[in-house]
């Protein structure tokens, strides 16, 4: 297990406080979407059924609408036609924070997040979002708004601790290295309590190696956040490995959609996004089904060394 | 009553010095990225100087207009020298600048060897040819305008048409990085546009104050660069033509709509309110173009550089802060003991613009929207309390004066939802005109539809006065009794500013300030966390105008003029821009210094716009940042007389200046 969830099993305790209203993973159906950005559509009709639970991979080449359809799954590109349905309600009214209030939790590729809040204030935004205490009793400093805030710095504290970002609470998100500003936003998404999460190109920046690590990083996120997961990554390797389904895009279009191995066996879907090369799927993770391992036992170096593989890095260097 | 030709003409006039101001803004914005607030300073200097030539050395006019455009475009280019290394710093940081560089450069109007010995003395016209249009006389100074001005506008146009300068002036305007990229000497062609920019302000102010009857060196005054800006934001701060016929445009308007008020003294204020609300309109209606494209320059966040909050774990750094701010208020609350009557007054003065410099912190500071326009909330509160400052105890009337100002910082705040950087800037400097110039001036308006009397504006605006009340019994006559009150309200608001610090409210505002997508997506409501900085923000300007209008006891329009609000945003720049130490000692610098020292030549140097430069370029923190490393010094020294060896990793990166390479090596 790696060093970001130090010791496997409780040691990413979510915070009993913060429990209680969530419900469980969501299923999120989104039918005949199409978003255009004046003549061209980047999303041309998709359709597509996430069940709960499952871990549903989006791949597909540069500019094929994968993460406009995450824009239009988040409400931060409105469609022009087709429907985004989670948990069989329709979205179309929900501005983006709404729907983050609903569960809809997304990540972004740049993984910006606030330039000039500290670590620690960047992780009780999370909490703002969903404990609300109005203006006027924070001023005042009521009971109840001083309780509110000492339970959410609690919570922070707790996913501080578990995810080693102790040394980093009081820098400016600026100031980390990509790799730990990932491990950040994996922070935030699990104070945010997901019941679908989105996640566009988690590994984006991060050095091969530590990409490999994201592996089981992301397993143990769906398991502790208890969530659906819609995830837009470049490394087809890890999607194979991580992903119950796999869905190609091609030109705003879903052009396969099926198990890893019906996906891997569909030569047109691979034309689609890889040009069929071999040496592309096997960039990171274990050999393709074919080889003589078989796929989910992960090589030697696949596997990764706790201390040296993970994102927290000394900034600065 | 059928419209003579000659006002349309006398418009058209006037529109074609607003037309070549607007150029010469929408120049330098399309180099720089930056609204010029020097653009009509640095012809200033050029047109007094001409008088100077022509009248004290006794130049031949064309000889004297030569040189002096000449200083005008050498003023221009060392402009950009200065500017330019704030090259790679937030715009609204080098707008900031440019209010500060055009302080500087009126300072130079009052140098003896620029200004000549009679300052109120008909300008210079080499031509004394008239002519009628109806029985209205055109003068030579019309005259010149009229041949002048197309011709200068051609010749611009026609070199940044065909010249390869212009042609590379277009391509960084379109995006200055790929410019750059593909060989362009950017910092080259910036430095030609600001000395183009230069020649062409001297044009206009030599142009435009043979019309003037006020004192030379306030030709260009700050409501005339508005009303170019508005011919600037027409044109999309991006054509040219466009900039310069809505220049003339404009011109026509106001000059018919002048024409057409009949009633006199609501003249100017009906005046002002259309300005107001064209202005508006267009920075509406361009905001989708303004902001769109490559230009990421306006749209990116205010990104300070500096660290967000300096927060130490160090039990002693604590102590030392402490010590200090308790040590400070005790020194500053027992100074109405020992000090005069008028330095009581000015104790409050200085509080209350604390408070003031405060609420920008906020709106600012925090949310990054930039207020240019702080007195005109401020103006909102003083008008509040010369209505129904007597009529309340003095405990209500603070904070219902904040809940309305607020009501009305929101209002105003409605059109950050669109715009936001340098066109907001834009938008409250004009509220602030308008509420001076518009409201206070007018003390009741009828309106047309109810037949009702409105009285909202001050009851006389030339002056109101006003009688201080009691606070719980006690009165707040005597100087140091006010004083006191001043220190409370500067106390209280800190405790409140630093809760909204500290317990969630600011982790908000600068979340959607740096990252609105992300932040939404996070949950956090962005609209109504944005007008939510508008509306503290406004809630504390609202107050500080009830105290400065009892303070001052007797107001007028002038209390609430808009260059305070100017005066404002430097000393929130000079303290620190996200700062509460820096928001008190920027008022304590800007207001404490001249009066405590006087009005000597060098306090006047620190103080005007060459201390606000220097700020901008060599000290990014402010006066913070020095009050910072200093507590630090003490501590470190107080650490080592306890001879315990100062633990370098115990240092929060970041926070105090400890470099991050160093704690991890």
């Amino acid at each position: 297990m790696s060093a970001v969830f130090p010791e496997s099993g409780a040691a990413v305790a979510v915070p009993a406080a913060v429990t209680t209203e969530k419900g469980g993973p969501a299923r999120l159906d989104i039918e005949g979407l199409v978003v255009a950005f004046g003549g061209l559509q980047a999303v041309a009709g998709v359709s597509l059924a996430v069940e709960a639970g499952a871990i549903v991979g989006l791949i597909g080449a540069n500019g094929s609408g994968k993460t406009t359809l995450l824009d239009a799954v988040s409400g931060l590109v409105s469609p022009a036609a087709g429907k985004v349905l989670f948990d069989h309600e329709d979205l179309a009214d929900y501005i983006p924070e709404e729907r983050a209030r609903l569960g809809l939790v997304r990540s972004f590729q740049d993984c910006r997040l606030y330039p000039e809040l500290s670590v620690e204030d960047t992780l009780l935004l999370c909490e703002d979002a969903r404990h609300r205490v109005d203006v006027l009793s924070t001023t005042l400093q009521l009971p109840w708004a001083r309780r509110a805030e000492r339970d959410k710095r609690k919570a922070v504290d707790r996913v501080i601790g578990s995810f080693g970002l102790e040394r980093f609470r009081y820098h400016s998100t600026a100031h980390l290295s990509t790799g730990t500003r990932r491990v950040v936003d994996l922070a935030s998404i699990v104070l945010a309590e997901p019941r679908l999460l989105l996640l566009d190109e988690p590994t984006a920046g991060i050095a091969q190696r530590e990409a490999e690590a994201f592996i089981p990083l992301l397993r143990r996120l769906h398991e502790v956040t208890d969530s659906t997961i819609l995830i837009v990554e470049h490394d087809v390797p890890l999607v194979f490995e991580l992903c119950s389904t796999v869905v190609v895009m091609q030109t705003g279009e879903v052009v396969a959609a099926g198990s890893p191995d019906e996906v891997r066996g569909d030569p047109g879907a691979l034309a689609a996004y890889l040009g069929a090369s071999d040496e592309a799927i096997n960039v990171s993770g274990p050999a393709p089904a074919s080889g003589a391992s078989p796929a989910p036992s992960p090589s030697p170096e696949a596997s990764p060394a706790p201390s040296q593989s993970t994102p927290p890095s000394a900034p600065g260097g | 009553m059928s419209l003579p030709p000659s006002i349309i003409l006398e418009g058209a006039i006037l529109g074609l010095d607003y037309g070549l101001l607007a150029v010469g803004l929408v120049l330098i914005y399309r180099t720089s990225r930056v609204v010029n607030f020097a653009q009509g300073q640095l012809g200033v200097v050029a047109a007094v100087f001409l008088v100077k030539l022509f009248y004290d050395f006794g130049f031949n006019y064309w000889v004297a207009l030569v040189i002096s455009v000449a200083l005008a475009a050498a003023v221009g280019a060392l402009s950009e020298l200065v500017l330019r290394r704030l090259f790679n710093r937030p715009r609204v940081m080098v707008m900031v600048a440019t209010i500060g560089l055009s302080q500087v450069l009126f300072l130079f109007t009052v140098f003896p060897f620029i200004r000549p010995k009679k300052l109120f003395q008909a300008f210079p016209v080499p031509i004394d040819w008239t002519f009628h249009v109806g029985t209205f006389l055109f003068s030579p100074g019309d005259v010149l305008t009229l041949m002048v001005a197309p011709v200068v506008v051609l010749a611009l146009a026609a070199f940044i048409r065909f010249s390869s300068w212009g042609l590379a002036m277009r391509a960084m305007a379109e995006n200055a990085e790929s410019a750059r990229l593909s060989g362009i000497w950017v910092r080259r062609t910036s430095t030609v546009a600001w000395t183009l920019a230069g020649a062409l302000s001297a044009v206009t102010a030599v142009l435009a104050s043979p019309s003037q009857t006020s004192a030379l060196t306030e030709v260009l005054s700050p409501d005339l660069l508005l009303l170019a800006l508005l011919a600037a934001l027409i044109g999309g701060m991006v054509s040219l033509p466009v900039a310069f016929l809505a220049g003339i445009g404009v011109g026509v308007v106001l000059d018919v709509l002048q024409w057409n008020i009949t009633n006199p003294s609501s003249g100017p204020a009906t005046v002002e309110l259309i300005l107001f609300v064209l202005l508006q309109g267009a920075l509406l209606v361009r905001a989708a173009s303004l902001q769109k494209g490559a230009r990421v320059g306006e749209r990116s966040s205010w990104a300070m550089g500096t660290a967000a909050f300096r927060r130490t774990t160090k039990a002693l750094r604590k102590t030392v802060g402490s010590t200090g701010v308790g040590a400070s208020l005790l020194l500053v609350a027992l100074l109405p003991f020992f000090v005069g009557v008028g330095h009581s007054f000015l104790m409050s003065q200085i509080c209350i613009y604390g408070v003031i410099a405060l609420s920008l912190t906020v709106l600012t500071g925090w949310s990054g929207q930039v207020s240019l326009g702080q007195f005109g909330f401020v103006a909102v509160g003083g008008d509040i309390a010369s209505h129904i400052g007597s009529g309340l105890p003095l405990i209500v009337l603070l904070p219902v004066a904040g809940l309305a100002t607020a009501v009305v910082s929101v209002l105003v705040g409605l059109t950050a939802l669109r715009i936001r950087g340098l066109y907001l800037a834009v938008s409250t400097l004009g509220f602030a005109l308008f509420m001076q110039t518009s409201v206070l001036a007018t003390p009741c308006f009828s309106v047309p539809l109810l037949h009702k009397q409105i009285c909202s504006g001050l009851p006389n605006p030339q002056s109101t006065l006003l009688s201080r009340p009691s606070l719980f019994g006690l009165s707040l006559n005597s100087e140091p009794a006010f004083a006191w009150f001043s220190l409370g309200v500067l106390v209280v608001s800190v405790v409140m500013v630093r809760i909204w610090r500290d317990r969630g409210i600011a982790r908000r505002l600068i979340a959607v300030r740096d990252n609105e997508i992300a932040a939404g997506s996070a949950g956090i409501p962005v609209v109504r966390t944005k007008l939510l900085a508008f509306a503290l923000s406004g809630f504390m300007a609202g107050y500080a105008g009830v105290c400065l209008a009892f303070a001052t006891e007797r107001i007028s329009t002038n209390t609430f003029d808009p260059t305070f609000s100017i005066l404002v945003v430097s000393m929130v720049v000079i303290g620190g821009l996200d700062s509460i130490p820096g928001a008190l000692l920027g008022a304590l610098y800007l207001e404490g210094l001249p009066a405590i020292f006087g009005s000597t030549p060098t306090v006047e140097f620190l103080t005007s716009g060459v201390g606000l430069l220097a700020f901008i370029l060599y000290l990014p923190g402010g006066l913070a940042q020095l009050l910072h490393s200093f507590g630090d010094l003490v501590s470190d020294g107080v650490a080592q007389l306890q001879t315990r060896r100062p633990d370098a990793l115990d240092g929060r990166p970041g926070a105090h200046g400890v470099p991050l390479d160093k704690v991890f090596p």
